[in-house]
């Protein structure tokens, strides 16, 4: 599999297909004297805008830390609980149990249940 | 749904849904200026549109995939980010455009100013979008622009030299006023080819799920519906020859309401105040739309028209940011006309920033399998795209030196 061209920026569902962003970033595990593996992947606005600027990220961290505990920090799945669905990436997991959609829920929240019609 | 009756339906809301305010001021300003002369930048226009279209339908129609996502996945962010964000600055300016050019109509249809209408327009444009379904914005918003067709029949009743108009389909060189003539064939360029057109029907097709038996209604969709979209923006222009002097300039959407009134009278009027709010507020929608796609496929969200808000939390309050902002563009009192032409140039100058890409997406294999593009379409788009772009990127600036 290549990396780059079939993970990185690929769109991931959750376990009901809905979709749970684009995996932002790789994590690699170094071994000794073995080939690196990749031991999780990333979805968070931090790891994206890390690959611009490591300016912005500290920023949006700075943000994201205000939407509930635990957060400031990318939400990162093991690598083994991604399969591949075409140019699709799934994750055996709900997405509302996962912290991807923190900014989503919030906005829900905080402004679109206020407007009539929602 | 029927195919055949799926096709017309297509045909007619791509027909209702063509003109709006840049596709009418360029060309008025076209056939004002330059009497039949710039009837081929309409025409060029219209094919490279009409490719563009049966493009974005089939890609969506056969991988599954809008532009953006893909766009995102095969290229990555770094690179999306360009595309994204050049698109998000002149659409905005579009939308801005078409929100003025409701405003407009309303002005002229009760005397009280623009800026007192950004507002609710953009409420009433957002109120839609919070609404209604996906397949009424389509459908319903495009049949009621179907009043646009009495631009056909003022041009008929101008009784316009067939032959002239034949002669103007074949580009020529100004014989005056070189840089107006450039900048105004590089705004009709921009009006006709606009991104979020195909970017809109990208996303109908996943939004209606159109799968690979829909690639012959795609292409009968995209041909005709294009073609008679393009056949209404060259009856403007005619009708514009007739009915200005030649060499005239159209600096002011006071002017417009001529186009119908003169040849239709009172009648003329109100038609064309129909033809103009129906057109603007269609292009609105769709625009703001098709922003709100670009943003949340490219970032993996949850998207579409037929979820309820609170389901795509960031989706609808994108196109509620647009919306708003759009609005206070106007509220500051930008001039509509003004605002159009140098929204259609930029949309010119930066067609290649998300017209080769999006050929690339169209000759991938893995995408695509055996429905990749053919050379001759390539060619076309390629083409014209790249001439619309060094066309809008020399005359800009001549005629801002030129005022």
């Amino acid at each position: 599999m290549h990396l780059i061209a079939e993970v990185l920026d690929a769109q991931l569902k959750d376990v009901n297909g809905r979709n749970s962003g684009r995996i932002d970033g790789i994590v690699l595990e170094l071994r000794n004297d073995k080939p690196p593996r990749v031991a999780y992947v990333e979805i968070s606005p931090i790891t994206l805008l890390a690959r611009f600027s490591e300016r912005f990220a500290w920023w949006y961290a700075t943000f994201d830390r205000r939407l509930g505990p635990g957060r400031g920090t990318p939400f990162r799945i093991a690598w083994s609980r991604i399969t591949r669905s075409g140019p699709t990436l799934r994750m055996d997991l709900d997405v509302e149990s996962t912290s991807i959609m923190a900014l989503e829920d919030w906005l829900r929240d905080r402004v679109v249940s206020h407007i009539p019609g929602n | 749904m029927p195919k055949p009756l799926e096709i017309t339906l297509g045909i007619v809301t791509s027909v209702g849904g063509f003109l709006e305010i840049g596709s009418i001021t360029t060309a008025a300003q076209a056939g004002a200026g330059f009497g039949y002369q710039l009837a081929w930048s309409v025409l060029l226009g219209t094919v490279c549109i009409a490719f563009l279209v049966e493009m974005s339908g089939r890609f969506s129609a056969v991988s599954k995939h809008t532009i953006p996502d893909a766009m995102r996945e095969r290229f990555g962010v770094n690179f999306f980010a360009v595309p994204l964000f050049v698109m998000l600055g002149v659409s905005l300016l579009v939308l801005a455009a078409e929100l003025g050019g409701v405003a407009a109509a309303l002005q002229l249809a009760t005397g009280i100013s623009i800026p007192v209408w950004a507002v609710p327009v953009g409420f009433i444009a957002w109120g839609v979008l919070w609404r209604a379904p996906f397949s009424l914005i389509e459908n319903g918003v495009s049949l009621l622009g179907l009043v646009t067709i009495a631009f056909a029949v003022a041009a008929v009743k101008s009784h316009p030299s067939y032959i002239g108009v034949a002669h103007g389909l074949l580009p020529t060189l100004p014989h005056r006023d070189s840089a107006h003539y450039w900048f105004i064939a590089v705004s009709v360029l921009g009006a006709s080819i606009t991104p979020s057109l195909y970017y809109f029907y990208s996303s109908g097709a996943i939004e209606e799920k159109w799968d690979s038996s829909y690639i012959g209604t795609n292409r009968a969709i995209a041909a005709i519906g294009m073609g008679f979209g393009g056949f209404l923006s060259l009856a403007v222009l005619v009708v514009a020859a007739h009915v200005y002097p030649r060499g005239s300039s159209i600096d002011h959407y006071q002017q417009l309401p001529a186009l119908l009134s003169s040849l239709l009278h009172r009648t003329g009027f109100w038609l064309f105040v129909a033809a103009l709010g129906i057109a603007c507020i269609g292009a609105t929608i769709e625009i703001a739309l098709s922003l709100a796609y670009l943003v949340a496929q490219g970032f993996g969200w949850n998207w579409g028209e037929n979820l309820q808000p609170h389901v795509d939390a960031r989706f609808s309050l994108t196109y509620t940011v647009l919306i708003a902002i759009a609005s206070l563009l106007v509220l500051c009192g930008l001039d509509p006309i003004k605002l159009t032409n140098i929204s259609m140039a930029l949309t010119a100058a930066s067609l290649p920033i998300g017209v080769f890409p999006f050929l690339i997406l169209m000759n991938d294999s893995s995408y695509l399998g055996e429905h990749t593009n053919g050379h001759f379409g390539n060619a076309v788009v390629l083409g014209i795209s790249v001439i619309a772009a060094l066309l809008a990127i020399v005359s800009i600036p001549l005629e801002i030196l030129g005022g």
